[in-house]
């Protein structure tokens, strides 16, 4: 019971940040989950996945009303994005999670480093 | 080269990421969609959420093969998170965003560090 309240909070939590922040679910979810939930790095990764799913799905669903999706675009990035995928997640599976957590760490100090230095949206 | 060999280069690369580190690959999407495709920020961001759907599900299938997921503890996360989007989403208009999201670089930068030194 205990882990299912905590489980929700961490969604919770990674859902805010996310809302507000406009930064995808995953890099805020799989540290959550590898250091509060106690998750193996390459299961918190998969489960990350799974979650960006829906949270993409209905953020699409909103914004395709709107009509600023560029399906054109999207169908060229969605072929490579694909391909790519099957490549990484495939080969994934070999890093030993140690190595795979220290990649993971370089991936997010870049992404703070960029959001520290970003520039303020006019 | 063509524009349509770019971006599915440029959809490569975030695919790749994507699989390895279980992210969205937007980071990788989004600028260049406004550096080289001239699109809106808002039209470059529904864009790649549109990409994501269709990578997030080759990726978590290749995950799924290999054991490495967990369904409910997905489902508990998704419902939280979902509710926690609309709920940043709304508060996002009434907060100074610019100095939340250095903050928030900050506490990414020393979990990172956290990450490599563990």
């Amino acid at each position: 019971m205990i882990m299912i309240i905590l489980t929700l909070f961490s969604g919770l939590c990674a859902g805010v940040l996310s809302g507000l922040l406009g930064v995808g679910g995953g890099i805020v979810l799989v540290p959550v989950m590898v250091f509060i939930l106690g998750l193996t790095q390459h299961t918190a990764q998969g489960i990350s996945l799974l979650v960006i799913i829906p949270t993409a799905l209905s953020g699409a669903y909103h914004l395709h009303k709107e009509k600023l999706i560029n399906y054109q675009a999207a169908f060229y990035l969605a072929l490579g994005a694909i391909s790519g995928t099957l490549i990484s997640s495939n080969f994934v599976q070999m890093v030993p999670a140690k190595y795979l957590q220290e990649i993971f760490g370089i991936f997010i100090i870049f992404t703070g480093i960029k959001m520290i230095f970003a520039k303020t949206k006019k | 080269m063509g524009k349509k060999s770019k971006l599915t280069i440029g959809g490569f690369f975030a695919g790749i990421l994507s699989g390895l580190l279980g992210v969205g690959g937007g980071i990788i999407m989004v600028p260049i969609m406004i550096s080289y495709f001239n699109l809106s920020q808002h039209q470059a961001h529904a864009t790649s959420l549109a990409v994501i759907v269709p990578t997030a599900i080759a990726s978590s299938i290749i995950y799924g093969f290999h054991g490495q997921l967990d369904m409910s503890v997905a489902m508990n996360l998704a419902i939280g998170s979902i509710i926690g989007a609309a709920i940043g989403a709304k508060t996002m208009k009434k907060i100074p965003a610019a100095q939340l999201k250095r903050m928030f670089g900050v506490l990414l930068v020393l979990v990172g560090i956290r990450m490599i030194s563990l």
